[in-house]
């Protein structure tokens, strides 16, 4: 239908220059309509045109009718003027004759226009104007009469009646005249009328056939309206439907969109969308307005109007739907549709889907028309939605496959990472766990080793053990067998002995003079060798009895000078007898007596003497005895003999052992006198020592003391003999070889002491006291206060005791025997070492203002009581008790001195703070400092300045130096400061934390250990290598810390170093040491490791020039590797070391590639 | 068999390597070596370790290709933010307080580390007194590392990390990006030195206030941590400061007990007093 209705509209677009401008019917109708318009319009025109001429006529007769009535008028105007006239006489009467008169003329001549024509009133006018001038002839006359006074005549004139007769006359023609034209005026009308309806009845024939054609083209009319309004209501229809179909919409979408819009369209009631699907199945995609819940949603091919429509494929129209069909409802009731219809829409033949609709009203074919011809476009867009849905589908699948690969990936990935992660801890703590397991392995199994070794050991303690128990009893018994024999023995032998010796001397007195000279000498023989064996039968005897701990003491005053004189005479015939020189000398000073047991200091002199004399050939042997120290005597024994050598002084003391085996064939003897001396010595509270030198003689010394320490008899020999060998193994100790201080032989004191049993924990006291006695009262008084203490009694001694043990405190005697206490105090006070140690004076002279100058905390007269010593001692301990360390704060700005001493101030800190570089000086001078803060702008003179003065002297202590400074350093300063300070702080906002932390560190560290390792290499110049002194070596170096530490090491052995810190800085420094031969570099230590240039370019670009091809160079490396070091070989080094260095073999290279 | 084989062959390799070309890797955490050398024969158109080592005898460049094997040069920079945050926080201050600094980034790989603390101390005005050491036994790593030459499209993580761990600046304002690559600015160099140094064998050659060597130590078995860690203690100064991968730790280094962990979770150290 849409086609064929289209169609000719197209036919007539295209032939608009051919055909005819309208349709055949329409054209002949509209020819007719006008033939009859032009039919009627001629016939009106006729009648019109009669009806106008009669009209015209008409109008012409009123106008002569009035024309003629105007003479008439006028010709009585000029009567009425002319009569007024002639009564009055008056000139004013005149005026309407004189008007008239010249009127009259032109009302003739109008008249005759309008009669013009008409014989017979043309006659009948030409007449009146003849009678119309004899009139006015007469009134001229009796006027011109009257005026001329004579009215008599005028009136004569008058009458005549010839006026009368005129106007009579005028009036007859002018009524004759009149009748003629009301005559032709009525044949006027009547044609007129005759005219007029011939009109009327062709305007109304015209009419009516012209209605008959306005009717039928009325009717054509809306015929065509009516089917183009329908046309354009379906394609507004189809228009509006592909508008809302446009666009790419999804099935759900577009099937909404169809149906609100052909629901509104149609004004349907309800409807639904069925999508056709595959397997023959309908689903419906969208609805209007139905109720919910109660209706299909998949229906069949062929089931029900929907599926009969897809089926079928056309639309279906239901035109009584059953009662129980369905009601469509509102909020305000509902009601059944009365019609339905299923219309299909395809594409290419398909049904896509199917519309249904209910109404409500009846359906008009247009509402199926449009119905069918949206089919194909709807189908078209459903089919297009319903591949793009699928597509969608297709692609969102993809996405979402997509989608899923990817967060497998990122799963993947992520569990990748967690396992490595995993793996790495685990591999670490796998690793570590190994390691432990490893470690604890080898420590159990070492532990296992150890544990059997133990075992082992422990059995065979327990078997040395019990065989020493064994072997002990077995000694015991041994010994008291032997000292049982010897003493039995000794017996038995000295009663044959003695019978021996008293026949031989008997036989060698030679009594009877009977015996030959011969024979009292071998009786002298015998003799004499008796007396040896008696002799050596003694000395053994005596042995074991001190070794047994036998010998008994006999404590008495000794005359020293008796003793000498007893053993000049014994030994002076006898060393004449030798021809050897014998002397005795006492020295003045030595006590006229001393306690002690006069047999046995013979018996050891004597041994001593006898084995002088017996080991010297020839020279002198002399015996002095002389004051050891204000404790003890010393009797030495000096000989020109053969002497000892040193390895065997050792031994010569040791029982049953001589010096040389042949010694002992050559002199004889038993060996065990020195023995037994050194024995007898020791339990008399002395020992006996032996210089020589072989060849040119021996020096024994027996130093005994005046009083022996013990009281007399007391002592058994046990404690001697083990107390003894330990003193004189002391000063040998490795403590002691330390400090050359040390080196100050210290004499034994006359008193016991604690110097032998130092305990670390326990504060240790020097008394320096030459009264014995005194010195013992306040030994015993610092024992009673848990003090150890070191007694010494002169100056000498007390200073090195100071240096040696570092007491904590020191009670000092003023009158010494070799210096006064003041010079003492005065030397402890100047040494930076001792100068801490509080020193207290307990002295019968009075010089407490000098030594308190000097810097003593007390001083006590003697005597003093008991109370004021310990109050003294009291004194000290709370001086060097108190931990309260010092330190020497160096800062000009007042606030920084302030904030810094509020920081480091506590209980244990004492601060002095100054404000220049003098004033720090004069505090370095006066006292000892822990430590040093200083800062480098000082306003007498620089930090550095200050620093170099304490290193330059001596007589200032050296403590740790902290440099606190707001000022960035340029590298040379901070290599400057290196030299003096370990730590340098830049004032920041951390920084008083790491001063807090610093000044923490070095008042914990041990006391002096640091300066004096510091004063060591600051002033070590003596030992100077001759190889580097005076020699420049450039040290290439980046590292402050190795800086330092080549530079101290270095420059003590007179070696001048340049520091350059990269090669670049290098090669400069080279350059500019080239001009200046007092500069030239002899050598150039070179780091490999540098920023900007590194040590093996640097090397490299030293080769290139000629004048330094043999120059060396050492290149330290923290490489271990081989081809590291051949890279620098390679690069023209001759030779390297590896870090860290080895000082010893920095030292022998630099010997080598730097020879004088 | 086949694994007591290639323990024997791991071992035998490993002494190969360090008597030939002095890279010690005997101490190595042996079963990520075993890991990356798991593939290694086959690289090399060989079959087993045994072959591999013959090559690699005769073979420098075979080595230098698998010493890139060997060792793992896997970083980014800014790795770890807050491990950065907190040195900025908590170790900047102190190390402000000190006249010049030294700076050793032990195992430097390709030197992201090392621009990522330029960066830091330069944010921080630090950088002008102080020097880095970034030492590490690969020298292709090193060669990059000096390059300072990074693909651009890293770029963003870093940027992200660097604003993570607190950066005051853009960190585009370090670098140039041109041709799809990164220059980082030439003028960190000025402080850096660049160096090949083994933990395995070589020495302290410096005293530095900080050590940073982030996942190297999971690399090495017990001994040659023990033996870093001691490097790193003895290359530090008092109460300088150390800093460790998230995943490594001193707990059960002889070591240990010199330093005290200052930031728990960012594994960084101070050595204490007592040496």
């Amino acid at each position: 239908m849409a086609q064929s209705s289209t169609a000719p509209d197209l036919g007539y677009f295209h032939g608009a220059h051919l055909g005819p401008p309208l349709p055949i019917g329409t054209l002949v109708a509209f020819s007719v309509a006008v033939l009859a318009i032009v039919l009627v319009a001629c016939l009106s025109y006729g009648a019109l045109e009669g009806s106008a001429d009669s009209a015209r006529r008409v109008t012409h007769t009123l106008e002569v009718g009035e024309q003629l009535r105007a003479l008439l008028s006028t010709l009585q105007d000029a009567e009425t003027g002319q009569r007024g006239f002639l009564l009055t006489g008056h000139e004013d009467y005149l005026v309407p004759y004189t008007n008239a008169r010249a009127a009259l003329a032109g009302e003739f001549k109008a008249a005759h226009a309008l009669i013009d024509g008409s014989g017979e009133q043309q006659r009948r006018l030409d007449s009146l104007e003849r009678v119309a001038s004899a009139k006015m002839e007469e009134l001229g006359e009796t006027v011109a009469l009257r005026r001329a006074g004579d009215a008599a005549g005028a009136l004569a004139i008058v009458r005549t009646n010839r006026g009368k007769e005129a106007m009579e006359r005028a009036r007859a023609t002018i009524a004759e005249m009149q009748r003629e034209e009301r005559g032709a005026l009525a044949a006027r009308q009547a044609d007129w009328l005759n005219a007029a309806r011939i009109s009327s009845i062709v305007v109304l024939g015209g009419s009516g056939l012209l209605l008959v054609l306005v009717a039928v083209a009325a009717v054509r009319s809306s015929r065509d309206y009516r089917e183009r309004q329908t046309q354009a209501w379906i394609r507004t229809g189809q228009m509006g439907l592909s508008a809302r179909i446009q666009g790419e919409q999804r099935l759900e979408m577009l099937g909404d969109n169809v149906l609100t819009y052909l629901a509104d369209y149609l004004h349907a009631q309800v409807g639904t969308v069925f999508v056709a699907e595959s397997g023959n199945q309908l689903r419906r995609i969208a609805a209007y307005a139905v109720p919910e819940g109660t209706q299909h949603l998949t229906v069949q091919l062929g089931e029900g109007s929907v599926g009969q429509a897809a089926k079928e494929n056309r639309v279906l129209h239901v035109r009584d739907v059953p009662a129980n069909y369905l009601d469509i409802g509102s909020s305000l009731g509902r009601a059944k549709p009365l019609e339905l219809v299923a219309a299909p829409a395809t594409a290419d033949g398909i049904v896509h889907a199917v519309v249904e609709l209910g109404f409500f009203r009846r359906l008009l074919p247009a509402d199926l028309d449009l119905l069918a011809r949206v089919s194909a476009s709807l189908g078209v867009a459903l089919r297009a939605s319903k591949d793009r849905t699928r597509l969608e589908e297709l692609l969102a699948e993809t996405q979402r496959q997509g989608e899923e690969l990817q967060a497998q990936q990122e799963e993947l990935r992520v569990s990748n990472e967690e396992l490595e992660v995993q793996a790495v801890a685990l591999k670490e703590s796998q690793s570590q766990l190994e390691a432990q397991q490893t470690e604890l392995e080898q420590t159990n199994a070492q532990l296992e080793g150890q544990a059997q070794v133990l075992e082992q050991q422990k059995d065979d303690l327990f078997h040395a053990q019990a065989g020493l128990v064994e072997r002990a009893t077995e000694l015991q018994r041994a010994n008291q067998y032997k000292s049982e024999f010897l003493a039995n023995m000794s017996h038995e032998l000295r009663t044959p002995l003695n019978s021996s010796l008293i026949l031989a001397k008997i036989l060698a007195d030679n009594k009877g003079g009977n015996l030959t000279d011969e024979q009292i000498k071998f009786a002298q023989t015998i003799s004499s060798a008796g007396n040896d064996l008696l002799a050596i039968i003694n000395d053994i005897l005596d042995l074991s009895k001190v070794e047994a701990g036998k010998v008994e003491l006999t404590i008495g005053p000794v005359v020293v000078a008796t003793i000498a004189d007893d053993l000049s005479k014994a030994f002076e015939p006898v060393a004449h007898q030798k021809g050897l020189r014998f002397s005795a000398v006492v020295d003045s000073g030595t006590p006229e007596k001393i306690e002690t047991d006069r047999q046995r200091l013979s018996q050891i002199l004597k041994n001593l003497l006898s084995n002088a004399l017996k080991f010297t050939e020839k020279g002198k042997v002399t015996l002095q005895i002389s004051p050891a120290n204000h404790k003890s005597v010393a009797f030495t024994v000096r000989d020109t003999g053969i002497g000892i050598s040193a390895h065997q002084q050792g031994i010569i003391f040791e029982a049953f052992r001589q010096a040389d085996g042949s010694t002992h064939r050559k002199y004889g003897g038993t060996g065990l006198g020195l023995t037994i001396s050194r024995d007898l010595a020791r339990l008399l509270g002395g020992d006996i020592s032996v210089k020589s030198t072989p060849g040119e003689g021996s020096a024994f010394t027996l130093t005994l003391p005046i009083v022996p320490a013990d009281a007399p008899g007391a002592r058994t020999a046990d404690s001697g003999a083990a107390s003894a060998p330990d003193s004189l193994l002391h000063p040998d100790s490795p403590a002691v070889a330390e400090t050359p201080a040390a080196r100050i032989t210290l004499a034994r004191p006359a008193l016991e002491d604690d110097r032998e049993r130092l305990a670390p924990d326990s504060p240790l006291i020097l008394i320096v006291e030459d009264d014995p006695a005194f010195a013992s009262i306040l030994r015993d008084l610092v024992r009673e206060m848990n003090f150890q203490c070191v007694v010494t009694h002169s100056a000498g001694d007390g200073k090195a005791a100071a240096f040696l043990y570092r007491p904590k405190a020191i009670l000092l005697d003023m009158n010494l025997p070799d210096h006064s206490g003041l010079s003492l105090l005065d030397q402890l006070k100047r040494d930076p070492k001792t100068r801490h140690i509080p020193v207290h004076v307990v002295s019968v002279a009075d010089y407490t203002h000098e030594a308190l100058a000097m810097g003593a905390l007390g001083y006590a007269l003697k005597p003093v009581r008991r109370d004021q010593l310990v109050e003294a001692l009291q004194r000290l301990e709370a001086k060097f008790s108190q931990s309260r360390r010092h330190v020497l704060i160096v800062e000009d700005d007042e606030r920084q001195r302030d904030s810094i001493t509020k920081l480091l101030e506590n209980g244990d800190v004492q601060i002095t703070a100054v404000q220049n570089a003098r004033e720090a000086l004069a505090q370095l001078r006066m006292s000892t400092f822990d430590c040093v803060v200083m800062d480098l702008n000082l306003p007498d003179f620089s930090g550095y300045e200050l620093l170099q003065q304490m290193a330059e002297t001596g007589e200032v202590s050296f403590p740790p130096v902290i440099v606190y400074t707001g000022r960035s350093l340029t590298a040379d300063e901070e290599q400057t400061l290196r030299r003096f300070s370990k730590s340098i702080i830049i004032k920041d906002a951390r920084s008083p934390e790491r001063l807090l932390d610093e000044v923490t560190l070095f008042l914990h560290q041990v006391e002096s250990q640091l300066p004096v390792e510091r004063q060591l290499m600051l002033k070590a110049a003596r030992d100077r290598e001759a190889t580097l002194d005076g020699r420049r070596i450039l040290v290439v170096e980046d590292d402050v810390r190795n800086i330092f530490a080549l530079t101290s090491l270095l420059e003590p052995k007179g070696a001048k170093i340049e520091i350059a810190r990269n090669g670049r800085e290098a090669i400069d420094m080279l350059t500019r040491s080239m001009s200046d031969p007092a500069r030239a570099i002899d050598l150039v230590l070179m780091d490999v490791m540098m920023p900007e240039m590194d040590g093996i370019t640097a090397t490299r670009e030293i080769r290139k020039r000629a004048d330094w091809r043999k120059l060396p160079i050492i290149a330290l490396t923290a490489k271990a590797m081989r081809d590291d070091q051949e890279r620098c070989l390679a690069a023209g080094a001759n030779d390297y070391i590896a870090k860290p260095l080895d000082v010893e073999r920095l030292l022998s290279l630099l010997r080598v590639w730097m020879p004088k | 068999m086949a694994a007591e084989n290639t323990d024997i062959e791991l071992r035998l390799l490993l002494d190969a390597i360090y008597l030939k070309y002095h890279y010690d890797f005997r101490e190595y955490a042996a079963a990520s070596l075993k890991r990356r050398l798991t593939n290694a024969p086959g690289r090399f158109g060989c079959e087993t370790l045994s072959q591999l080592q013959h090559k690699v005898l005769y073979e420098p460049a075979a080595f230098a290709a698998l010493l890139s094997l060997l060792t793992v040069p896997v970083s980014e920079m800014f790795r770890d933010p807050s491990y950065f945050r907190s040195l900025r926080e908590k170790v900047i201050p102190i190390l402000r307080t000190y006249p010049s600094l030294k700076i050793w980034v032990a195992g430097c790989s390709t030197g992201e580390e090392v621009y990522s603390l330029a960066i830091l101390l330069r944010e921080e005005e630090l950088l002008e007194r102080t020097l880095i050491y970034a030492t590490d036994i690969n020298p292709q790593s090193l060669q990059k590392a000096a390059a300072g030459v990074y693909a651009v499209d890293r770029i963003a993580g870093f940027t992200e990390n660097h604003r993570k761990s607190g950066g005051r600046a853009s960190l585009s304002d370090y670098y140039t990006a041109a041709y799809g690559r990164a220059v980082f600015d030439k003028s960190f160099k000025r402080h850096i030195v660049f160096s090949d140094h083994s933990l395995a064998t070589d020495s302290v050659f410096a005293e530095v206030q900080l050590v940073s060597c982030r996942n190297v130590l999971i690399y090495f078995n017990g001994d040659l941590q023990n033996r870093a860690v001691g490097l790193f203690r003895d290359a530090l100064c008092r109460k300088g400061f150390l800093g460790i991968g998230m995943k490594e730790s001193l707990k059960f280094s002889p070591h240990g007990q010199s330093f005290v962990e200052l930031v728990q979770g960012d594994r960084i150290f101070q050595k204490g007093n007592e040496p």
